[in-house]
């Protein structure tokens, strides 16, 4: 009931000033670990772009979208590479794909454990080792489908989710970028 | 993805206390009975739905363009209280009935995680507004499925001879492993996984 | 009776065990059931949840005179909001691989249990060295149990600690890999409790 010594305006007052030096110490945050955050997309990029486009000297991304255009020595075209992450058993799966001019998968990564994949370890996570991802190289688009559907690609054993959302993603991403081959 | 699948995935397949793991203070704390469970599912399910709805909006209507986005966790988490606060006192004033069946739950699905992790979901799964919405339907109501389902097995345990030290939160826990392993099997439904 | 005023000592250490706010006070659980699959990710979890505790509740306990009380709610999660995208900003940069584990449970930390309900219960009553001590206790003990379970099931489901193996062959090919999917989660954390209800004696 003593309510109405107090004024209306103080709580606003606070709330007002807290809003503004919060909003001063996020902006200046952001301000600071932006261009980190920045640096460390493209190393975790960039150090892994040459192993799945290994005939690429220097990369350039393409600005909307995932996908980086590889050149060689004389600037010429080489490839592309794209990463996509479909759902798999437990859930996303980080993949780089590189694909060359003749839409041939060249090289397949796809992003560990610590990286925050988390696939079944011993099952699904068995898309990383190199026989499966060893499958995909020098396939074309068409090629790149499970056995079980008439492709190419035989799952793991006992992995068939995490085996599919690896292959479905290669292809689709084929598909839909191919247009930067050209 | 077809609205179907969205919706299967966010209700069974990706079920978010079950699987997820989102939500749970609340899903332990309410689902000792089925009317308090009753009354936060729909609780959950109402402000779900527009919480996602609004921070949806805001999102690309305004943290986009003006180029905010590290003030996303700030400002979604500020309107899910704000709209909570309107929601209980419209209910309050216009709806007696409904605030007396659910009202009091209001309060707590503030800092209920799963209403600020769908709004953060549908962002990074890059739905647009209906798939959202779908996907918020699921979700609600995959809670609220759970919980119920919860509250039964609950009212029973409190009969059932446990020894001492399991009783009430321990035993708790395992049922919800044993539920959560049947949930499992929903992996796979559909072509859907998590 | 002379009541004394609790030691200092007692807001650190009570958080530990006695009010361990996972499995004493039951709250600040999705964490600790979805970050716990290893031990480097439930470790992480529980600094970057500890460094939020910490610091709002010392922030909370410095304008705690000035805040009316209508608005301390709205004005709690505004400073708790900062400190969680600081953290999240600060993990993006300095460790993208543990960023990407935690996933969307970094952001959540704002609507963490613990966080609010320590500003709430403590921070906003109490002076400022005792709410970090509080904070600090609370995120040990907070961090404490998320690293045990997080070697458990890491360590269960397939003999390794932080990603290294630990030589035990057997379970390096035969795993318990039902303790890093969800049920084996719940299981896990209602044995630690039944053991807590065996063991730990509250007043």
């Amino acid at each position: 009931m003593g309510d109405k010594k107090e004024s209306p305006v103080r709580p606003l007052i606070v709330l007002g000033a807290v809003s503004v030096i919060s909003a001063f110490l996020l902006t200046w945050v952001y301000i600071s670990t932006s261009t980190k955050i920045e640096w460390q997309r493209g190393e975790a990029i960039n150090s892994s772009l040459a192993s799945v486009l290994p005939q690429a000297k220097r990369f350039e991304k393409i600005e909307t979208v995932d996908v980086w255009v590889g050149y060689d020595g004389e600037n010429k075209k080489v490839g592309i590479a794209f990463t996509c992450a479909p759902r798999g058993y437990g859930g996303p799966i980080g993949i780089l794909c590189g694909v060359d001019l003749e839409k041939k998968v060249t090289g397949i990564r796809i992003a560990s454990a610590a990286e925050g994949l988390k696939e079944t370890p011993g099952l699904g996570a068995k898309v990383r080792e190199a026989d499966f991802r060893q499958q995909f190289i020098g396939k074309e688009r068409d090629e790149i489908r499970l056995k079980s559907e008439g492709g190419k690609i035989a799952a793991i054993t006992g992995a068939t989710i995490s085996s599919k959302a690896v292959t479905e993603a290669v292809r689709e991403g084929i598909t839909r970028y191919e247009e930067f081959l050209r | 993805m077809n609205p179907a699948k969205i919706f299967l995935a966010a209700f069974l397949v990706n079920n978010i206390i079950l699987l997820r793991y989102i939500g749970l203070c609340p899903f332990f704390g309410v689902s000792t009975r089925f009317s308090t469970s009753f009354g936060m599912g729909m609780a959950v399910v109402f402000v779900m739905m527009m919480a996602t709805f609004v921070t949806f909006a805001l999102y690309h209507l305004l943290l986009i363009p003006l180029n905010l986005l590290f003030l996303r966790t700030a400002v979604f988490i500020l309107v899910i209280a704000a709209l909570v606060q309107f929601v209980e006192m419209f209910l309050k004033k216009s709806f007696r009935a409904l605030y007396s069946a659910m009202g009091i739950y209001l309060p707590l699905i503030t800092t209920n995680c799963a209403i600020l992790a769908t709004t953060f979901l549908v962002i990074d799964y890059r739905y647009n507004l209906f798939q959202a919405m779908v996907f918020a339907l699921g979700t609600s109501l995959g809670f609220t499925f759970v919980i119920l389902i919860f509250s039964a097995l609950r009212e029973k345990l409190e009969y059932a001879p446990i020894s001492p030290a399991f009783r009430g939160y321990a035993i708790a826990f395992i049922a919800a492993a044993l539920v959560s392993l049947g949930f499992l099997g929903f992996i796979g439904l559909f072509g859907l996984s998590l | 009776m002379i009541r004394r005023r609790p030691s200092r000592l007692k807001y650190l250490l009570d958080g530990i065990i006695l009010e361990n706010p996972i499995l004493i006070l039951m709250i600040g659980l999705c964490p600790a059931l979805a970050t716990s699959l290893t031990a480097r990710d439930g470790l992480g979890m529980g600094v970057a949840a500890s460094f939020v505790i910490i610091t709002s509740n010392i922030i909370i306990s410095l304008i705690r005179k000035i805040v009316p009380d209508n608005v301390r709610i709205p004005v709690f999660i505004i400073i708790i909001s900062t400190f969680v995208t600081i953290v999240d900003y600060t993990l993006q940069a300095y460790q993208p691989a543990l960023y990407q584990a935690l996933g969307v449970f970094v952001p959540l930390i704002v609507v963490n249990c613990i966080v609010l309900g320590r500003a709430e219960a403590f921070a906003y009553r109490h002076g400022v060295f005792d709410s970090f001590l509080d904070g600090l206790g609370k995120g040990l003990g907070f961090t404490l149990i998320l690293f045990v379970m997080g070697t458990a099931r890491e360590f269960l489901a397939g003999g390794t600690f932080f990603s290294k193996s630990v030589g035990i062959e057997f379970l390096q090919k035969n795993g318990i890999l039902f303790m890093i999917f969800p049920p084996g989660g719940f299981l896990l954390i209602g044995l630690l409790k039944a053991l807590v209800n065996k063991y730990v004696k509250l007043e």
